[in-house]
C-alpha cells in the first residue's frame, strides 16, 4: 500500500475550479514533483496535502489514516516555502528548534537535534545567526532544516528555490536530493522548472488547468509524452502541421516533403501534426532517414548549443546542436539539408490537450 | 470551525470600533437638533449660521489656512526637490528635522514664540500684521511633519533626476523644470498636503488663542463658554469640514495607497 | 551605497557641502521659528531673574502643584495610550484578519483617519453634548426609570449619580480615546499586513497552535511597532491642550494647561519657573520620539528581511 494517497481530489475557489480529480499514490521514500506552469493547480494540491486548503471533495490519506480534515498542526508533514517564511524574530538555531518547542520537548533534546539539523545542512556556524544576516540560499537550507526537525513523515517543498540565483539554485538543488536520500524521506516538490523536476524525482506529475495530464518517470515523460501539451512544455519541440499522403505507408506530407512517420491509423487519417525534437535533428543526408531540405532562417548561438532554424517549405524547423569546433553551418538564405531517425518522429492528432 | 471563531472577534472588535466612532457623533447631532423645546430642529445651525463673528472667524481661518498651505508648499517643495537632485544623502537628516515639530508641543511653541518675538528686536506681536506672520510661522512649523511627508512619498515615486535632467536637455530652466514638469507631477500629493494641512488650521486653538487673533478654534471655545446647543451644532460642523477635508484626499490619491498621517 | 554615489561626484565633500545652499531658507525658518523659541525658553529654564545661571527653576519639582500636573498628564496619557493601544490593536487585527469583509475594512479605516485628525474643541463639544450632564446619552439613559417602594421613583441609569464625571480625568480619558484608537489603527496596520501568511501556515505546520504562533511569532515580530505606536500616542496626549481645556475649562491641571495660564499670567510667580515647565515637556517629548523613531527603524529591518 502506497504511504500517501491522494484521491478523487477536487478543490473549487467559488466558482473556479483549482484541481480537478486528481489521483495519485506516493510510495514511502519517494520523491515525487509536481510540474506545471502557474495556476495549473500545483500549489493548491500542496496545500490541500499540508491542509492549508481543504478539498471540495475527496480524499488523503497517510498511512492508510484519512487526513483530509485535519488541521496542518496535526498532520506532521515539513513544509518548505517559496519565500523561506523564517521567523526573522528567532536565531537559525531558534528556528530549527521552533517544532520541538511548541510539542513540549526537552531542552537536551531540542538542542542535540537542532545541532543534528544543522550539521546535516553545514550550517553549524551560524547558529546563532538571525535570518536576516543569512543569504538566500542559506535561509532557505535552513527553512529545510526546520522542516524536517520535526520528524515529519512527508516533506513538501513549494518551489524552495525560485527566489535564489541560478548558481546557488544548482547547488541547492543537488543538496536536497543528498539529504532526501539520506533521510529516505517521501517527498512532493513543487516547481515549474522541468529542469528542477527532471534531475531531482522519482516521478514527475505534469499538470495542467487543474488536471493531471501524465504521471512518469522523467524519462518517460520526455520520450513519450501522453499529450502535445507535455511535449511542448517539457523541452523544445518541433510541431509542424502536416498532411497524411499514404497511410498505410506512414507517410505524411510537409509541404513538398515526404516524411516516413510511421502507423496512424488510430489518428483516422485526420490532419494530423508532427512531433520531433530539436536535438533529434542532423545536419547533411542520411540513409535510412528521413531527409528534409530548407534554407537557413536564422542561427543563434546559445553557448554549448547552437539553435538553427530551417524552412522547409514555408515551415520553420528547428535544430539543436552541439557547439562544436568542426560544426559549419553555411550563411542565412543558403539551402541547408538536415534529417532524423524515423523512430525519433511520432504523430498527434494535433489538438492540445 | 476555527475561521468561525476568529471572524466573531474580529466583528466584536470592528462593531465596538464602530459605536466608538458613531455614538458621539450620533449623539451630537441629535442634541444639537434639540435647540427649541420639544421639537427637533436646525435652530442652533441658524444661530450658528448667523453669527456674524462665525463668518468672520471662518473667513480669518480660511484664508490663514490657505496663506500657510502657501508659504508651506513654497517652503517646502523646494527644499525637498533640491534635496532629491543635490543633496540626496540629506534625507536620513530631514527625516528628523521634520518630526522635531512633534518634539515641542504647540503650547511650547506658543510660549516661545511670544517670548522671542514679543519683545525687542522683533516685536512682531505689536502689530496685528506681525501677529499674523507669527501665526503663520507657527502654522508652517505645526503642520511641517505632514507636509513634508507628503511631498516627501511624491518625489519618492518620481525619479526626480532624470526627470530634471530630461527637461534640462530639452532646455528648460530650474524655474521652469519645477514648475511645469515636478509640480504638475506631484499635484496629488501636494494636495492631499495641503487639504492636511488646511484641516488642521482650520481646528487648531493654542495659537490663535494665546495670539489673540479671531480665529475659528477661539471662536469655538468662546461659544463653549456661554451656549449649549451652538457647540454641537459646531462640532457637527467641523465633523463636517474634517471629513470634506479627509474625503478630498482620498478622491484625488485614490489607487494610490497613501498612508494617512496625523497628530494634534 | 551612499558613500560610491558620492565618489562618482567631481570635487566630492567641498562639492558637496556648497549644495546645501538650497536648503538655507528652510533651515532659516526652522532656526527662526522652532529653534530660537525653544532655545528662549530652555535659556530662561536655566537663568535667574537676572539672568545667571541656576537649577533653582527646576525646584517647581517641590511644588506639589506643578509636579502634580506632571503626574496628571503622565497619567492621562499612559492610560489612554494603553486603552487606544490596546483597543486599535484589536479594531487593527479585526480589519486585516484574513476574512474580514471588504467594506468593514474600508469603513474602519476611513473613519479611523477621520476621528485621529478629529479633536481639539469640537471632540468636547461632542462628548459634552452626548455624556454631559444633559447630553444625549445622559439623557437617555435618566430616562429609563422604575417606580420604586413608597411612591418613589428609582433611576437606576444616572451616570452622574454612580460616581460618573464627564469633567473629569475619566471624562478627559473618554475623549482622548476616541482620537487616540482611531490613530493606533493607522499606525498598527502596516505592521499587522507586514506579518506574512508564510509564518503562521509555517508555524501551524511545525505544529504550534494558534496561540503558540501569537506567543512566540507574531508577538514578538509586533512588540517593536506595538511599543513605538504606543509611544506615539502617549506623546499625542502629552501634548494634547485644547480638549482638556474645552472639556474641562482648565480645572483639571495637566501640565499644558499649566504652561497655557503661565503664559496668560506667571500663575507660578515666577517666570522662570514656567520655562523650565516647558522644557520638562519638550524632554519627555524628545525621549519619547526618539523611542518611536528607533522602534521603528528596528521594525522596518524586521519587516524588510
Amino acid at each position: 500500500m502506497a504511504q500517501l494517497e491522494l484521491t478523487n481530489i477536487t478543490k473549487s475557489f467559488g466558482g473556479t475550479i483549482a484541481v480537478q480529480n486528481f489521483n495519485l499514490a506516493i510510495e514511502t521514500g519517494e520523491f515525487i514533483s509536481f510540474l506545471g506552469p502557474s495556476g495549473c493547480g500545483k500549489t493548491t494540491t500542496l496545500r490541500m496535502v499540508a491542509g492549508f486548503e481543504i478539498p471540495t471533495s475527496g480524499t488523503v490519506t497517510l498511512d492508510g489514516v484519512d487526513l483530509t480534515n485535519l488541521p496542518p498542526n496535526k498532520r506532521n508533514m515539513g513544509m518548505v516555502f517559496q519565500s523561506y517564511a523564517l521567523f526573522p524574530n528567532m536565531t537559525a538555531a531558534q528556528n530549527v528548534g521552533y517544532g520541538l518547542k511548541v510539542a513540549g520537548k526537552p531542552k537536551d533534546e531540542i538542542d542535540q537535534r537542532v545541532d543534528e539539523m544543522l550539521e546535516l545542512i553545514q550550517m553549524r556556524d551560524f547558529s546563532r545567526r538571525y535570518p536576516n544576516q543569512l543569504s538566500g540560499g542559506q535561509q532557505q537550507r535552513l527553512a529545510l532544516a526546520r522542516s524536517l526537525a520535526i520528524r515529519p513523515k512527508v516533506l513538501l517543498l513549494d518551489e524552495p528555490l525560485s527566489a535564489l540565483d541560478a548558481k546557488i539554485r544548482l547547488e541547492l538543488r543537488q543538496e536536497i536530493r543528498r539529504i532526501q536520500r539520506q533521510l529516505g524521506i517521501t517527498t512532493i516538490y513543487v516547481t515549474h522548472d522541468q529542469e528542477e523536476a527532471f534531475s531531482l524525482s522519482d516521478r514527475v506529475v505534469v499538470m495542467s488547468r487543474g488536471l493531471i495530464q501524465q504521471v512518469d518517470t522523467p524519462i518517460q515523460i520526455y520520450n513519450h509524452p501522453a499529450s502535445d501539451f507535455v511535449a511542448e512544455f517539457v523541452g523544445h519541440i518541433n510541431l509542424l502541421p502536416v498532411e497524411v499522403a499514404q497511410a498505410k505507408e506512414g507517410l505524411v506530407r510537409l509541404g513538398s516533403q515526404l516524411i516516413r512517420a510511421g502507423q496512424f491509423e488510430h489518428l483516422n487519417g485526420r490532419p494530423v501534426r508532427l512531433a520531433v525534437r530539436p536535438e533529434e535533428l542532423k545536419s547533411g543526408f542520411a540513409e535510412g532517414a528521413n531527409n528534409l531540405t530548407g534554407k537557413i532562417e536564422s542561427v543563434t548561438y546559445l553557448g554549448a548549443i547552437v539553435r538553427v532554424h530551417v524552412d522547409v517549405d514555408g515551415h520553420l524547423v528547428s535544430l539543436e546542436m552541439f557547439n562544436e569546433r568542426s560544426l559549419n553551418i553555411p550563411a542565412v538564405g543558403q539551402p541547408y539539408q538536415i534529417n532524423f531517425p524515423v523512430e525519433a518522429c511520432w504523430l498527434t492528432n494535433g489538438e492540445k490537450e | 470551525m476555527k475561521t468561525q471563531k476568529k471572524n466573531t472577534w474580529a466583528i466584536f472588535w470592528a462593531v465596538l470600533a464602530m459605536l466608538y466612532f458613531f455614538v458621539p457623533m450620533l449623539g451630537t447631532f441629535i442634541f444639537s437638533l434639540r435647540m427649541k423645546r420639544g421639537v427637533l430642529s436646525f435652530q442652533a445651525y441658524q444661530s450658528v449660521l448667523a453669527d456674524s463673528r462665525f463668518l468672520e472667524s471662518f473667513r480669518y481661518s480660511a484664508t490663514m489656512g490657505i496663506i500657510t498651505v502657501l508659504v508651506s508648499v513654497l517652503l517646502l517643495l523646494p527644499t525637498v526637490y533640491w534635496i532629491y537632485v543635490k543633496v540626496p544623502w540629506m534625507r536620513p537628516a530631514m527625516d528628523i528635522i521634520t518630526i522635531l515639530p512633534f518634539v515641542v508641543p504647540v503650547i511650547v511653541l506658543v510660549f516661545g514664540l511670544i517670548r522671542t518675538f514679543g519683545r525687542p528686536p522683533f516685536q512682531l506681536t505689536l502689530t496685528t500684521f506681525g501677529t499674523d506672520i507669527l501665526m503663520t510661522a507657527g502654522y508652517v512649523i505645526i503642520t511641517m511633519p505632514y507636509m513634508y511627508r507628503a511631498i516627501d512619498v511624491g518625489m519618492r515615486s518620481m525619479d526626480v533626476r532624470t526627470l530634471t535632467e530630461a527637461a534640462q536637455s530639452l532646455g528648460s530652466n530650474w524655474f521652469q523644470v519645477l514648475t511645469q514638469v515636478i509640480l504638475p507631477n506631484l499635484r496629488i500629493a501636494v494636495l492631499s498636503g495641503a487639504l492636511i494641512c488646511f484641516a488642521t488650521v482650520m481646528g487648531e486653538l493654542i495659537l490663535a488663542d494665546f495670539l489673540v487673533r479671531p480665529a475659528l478654534g477661539s471662536y469655538m471655545a468662546g461659544i463653549g463658554r456661554s451656549k449649549a446647543y451652538e457647540p454641537a451644532a459646531l462640532a457637527i460642523i467641523s465633523y463636517g469640514l474634517t471629513w470634506v477635508c479627509l474625503g478630498l484626499i482620498q478622491y484625488f490619491s485614490r489607487g494610490s495607497q497613501e498612508q494617512q498621517l496625523t497628530g494634534r | 551605497m551612499k558613500k560610491t554615489r558620492n565618489r562618482k561626484l567631481p570635487g566630492n565633500s567641498q562639492w558637496q557641502w556648497k549644495n546645501l545652499i538650497g536648503l538655507l531658507p528652510f533651515f532659516l525658518f526652522i532656526a527662526f521659528f522652532l529653534v530660537m523659541p525653544s532655545l528662549t525658553l530652555f535659556s530662561g529654564a536655566f537663568q535667574d531673574v537676572d539672568g545667571h545661571f541656576t537649577l533653582a527653576n527646576f525646584s517647581f519639582l517641590q511644588n506639589t502643584f506643578a509636579l502634580k500636573s506632571y503626574l496628571t498628564s503622565v497619567w492621562v496619557s499612559l492610560i489612554t495610550s494603553v486603552i487606544g493601544g490596546v483597543f486599535g490593536f484589536f479594531v487593527a487585527y479585526a480589519i486585516t484578519a484574513e476574512r474580514a469583509p471588504r467594506w468593514m475594512r474600508n469603513v474602519l479605516t476611513t473613519f479611523s483617519g477621520l476621528a485621529a485628525n478629529f479633536g481639539g474643541v469640537p471632540l468636547a463639544f461632542a462628548f459634552i453634548a452626548t455624556l454631559g450632564r444633559t447630553g444625549f446619552i445622559t439623557a437617555l439613559l435618566k430616562g429609563i426609570c422604575f417606580n420604586g417602594a413608597g411612591g418613589t421613583t428609582i433611576c437606576p441609569f444616572n451616570p452622574y449619580e454612580h460616581g460618573f464625571n464627564l469633567y473629569s480625568v475619566t471624562g478627559l480619558i473618554l475623549a482622548y480615546t476616541y482620537f487616540q484608537f482611531p490613530l493606533m489603527v493607522l499606525t498598527i496596520t502596516p505592521a499587522l499586513e507586514g506579518l506574512k501568511r508564510e509564518w503562521s501556515e509555517a508555524s501551524a505546520n511545525l505544529g504550534s497552535s494558534s496561540s503558540q504562533y501569537w506567543r512566540y511569532v507574531a508577538l514578538p515580530v509586533l512588540w517593536p511597532s506595538l511599543l513605538g505606536a504606543t509611544i506615539l500616542l502617549f506623546g499625542n496626549a502629552f501634548g494634547a491642550y485644547a480638549t482638556a481645556q474645552a472639556l474641562t475649562g482648565g480645572s483639571i491641571y495637566l501640565v499644558t494647561i499649566m504652561i497655557g495660564q503661565q503664559i496668560r499670567g506667571d500663575v507660578l510667580g515666577n517666570p522662570n519657573e514656567g520655562y523650565a515647565l516647558a522644557f520638562g515637556m519638550v524632554v519627555i517629548m524628545s525621549i519619547t520620539i526618539f523611542l518611536y523613531v528607533m522602534l521603528q527603524r528596528k521594525t522596518t529591518r524586521w519587516i524588510k528581511s
